[in-house]
């Protein structure tokens, strides 16, 4: 095989990735514009509405960040199909998955301080996603860790699976406990019913798909990022031996 | 429109663009640094490798101080102490 046929699948995904990356900019572009001058003001909210249209965005893409980290991690400790590179995905999820909940604390606490006149209550949702953040903040730090790289992947897999179960309380927090935040108005699971309507559920609909769409793109590159410092370790690595080998021959 | 939609807005897309762009630039700085040592490997140390064959005690001691997966075990007792030297 020559060295231009083994380039081209790079090649194509590279061009993905970019194409990827430009649909992305333009959704979140789109969204912003519908958000801030496109929609009309809510009747209870006025225009605090506006931020709505990126804050459950935020937590959606949080859940899925950890949710791919989770069955990334599973797979890498099922046996038959451990491999590094579902380590290096559970990884890259995980370290955006963060990036997003902190977004989704810190646009909440924005709404909130108008809205309930408080930076931070010690609501329910709010205390269970801190300390989802921080969970997920912890398991990147033992990442760092230094160690043998399938020790390293395997505790951080099931330290992983571990702080992924604190995503479901997160979730239904606000049904378990008397919740000062609102239930999910979009699909509300008790009644049913869509409480957003017209260029409001439209522009909601476009932050939802455009920001797991920024999701991919990010997870894509921190991905690639992973990979190409693992090939450097390697790289350094059999540079020290034959340093070492050179060092046996001249002395 | 109020002030806090506007810096919800800002710290978001802020947040999201610095951390992708920084992200690329890593990304660029980790391919140059892999490119340079590979070269370094294979033309500044090739005599090396022709004039002397791998030495696998060695390269074992490196790779398990480096932590690395593919690291020989030694069986127990093989290449030290006595009985092993023939």
């Amino acid at each position: 095989m020559s060295t231009s046929t083994r380039l081209l699948p790079k090649d194509r995904a590279a061009a993905a990735l970019r194409v990827l990356g430009v649909v992305a900019f333009v959704g979140v572009a789109a969204t912003v514009w519908l958000g801030l001058f496109v929609t009309p003001p809510d009747e209870f909210m006025g225009n605090l509405v506006r931020l709505l249209y990126i804050h459950p965005p935020m937590a959606w893409v949080a859940f899925l960040a950890y949710g791919v980290a989770t069955l990334g991690s599973l797979l890498y400790l099922w046996p038959r199909t451990r491999a590094e590179h579902f380590d290096r995905l559970a990884g890259a999820s995980a370290e955006v998955g963060v990036v997003f909940t902190g977004l989704t604390l810190v646009s909440g606490s924005i709404w909130g301080r108008p809205t309930w006149g408080a930076w931070w209550v010690w609501d329910p949702l709010l205390t269970t996603t801190a300390l989802l953040f921080v969970l997920y903040l912890g398991y990147l730090a033992l990442r760092r860790v230094p160690g043998e790289f399938h020790v390293r992947a395997r505790r951080s897999a099931i330290a992983g699976l571990i702080a992924f179960v604190d995503v479901p309380i997160v979730y239904f927090s606000v049904e378990w406990w008397r919740s000062l935040h609102q239930a999910p108005t979009v699909l509300n699971p008790t009644t049913h019913k869509t409480y957003v309507h017209g260029s409001m559920a439209w522009t909601l609909l476009l932050g939802f798909v455009s920001f797991t769409l920024v999701y991919v793109w990010l997870v894509a590159h921190r991905y690639r990022l992973a990979k190409l410092q693992d090939l450097e370790d390697t790289e350094g690595l059999e540079a020290a031996l034959a340093e070492r080998r050179a060092e046996a021959v001249t002395g | 429109m109020s002030g806090y939609v506007e810096a919800g807005y800002v710290v978001v897309l802020g947040t999201l663009g610095t951390y992708g762009i920084t992200l690329m630039v890593r990304e660029r700085a980790a391919r140059r640094r892999v490119g340079s040592v590979a070269t370094a490997a294979r033309h500044r140390l090739r005599p090396a490798f022709s004039a002397a064959p791998p030495d696998p005690s060695k390269d074992a001691d490196i790779r398990a101080q480096a932590g690395d997966v593919s690291t020989p075990k030694r069986p127990a007792g093989e290449g030290s102490g006595p009985g092993t030297f023939s």
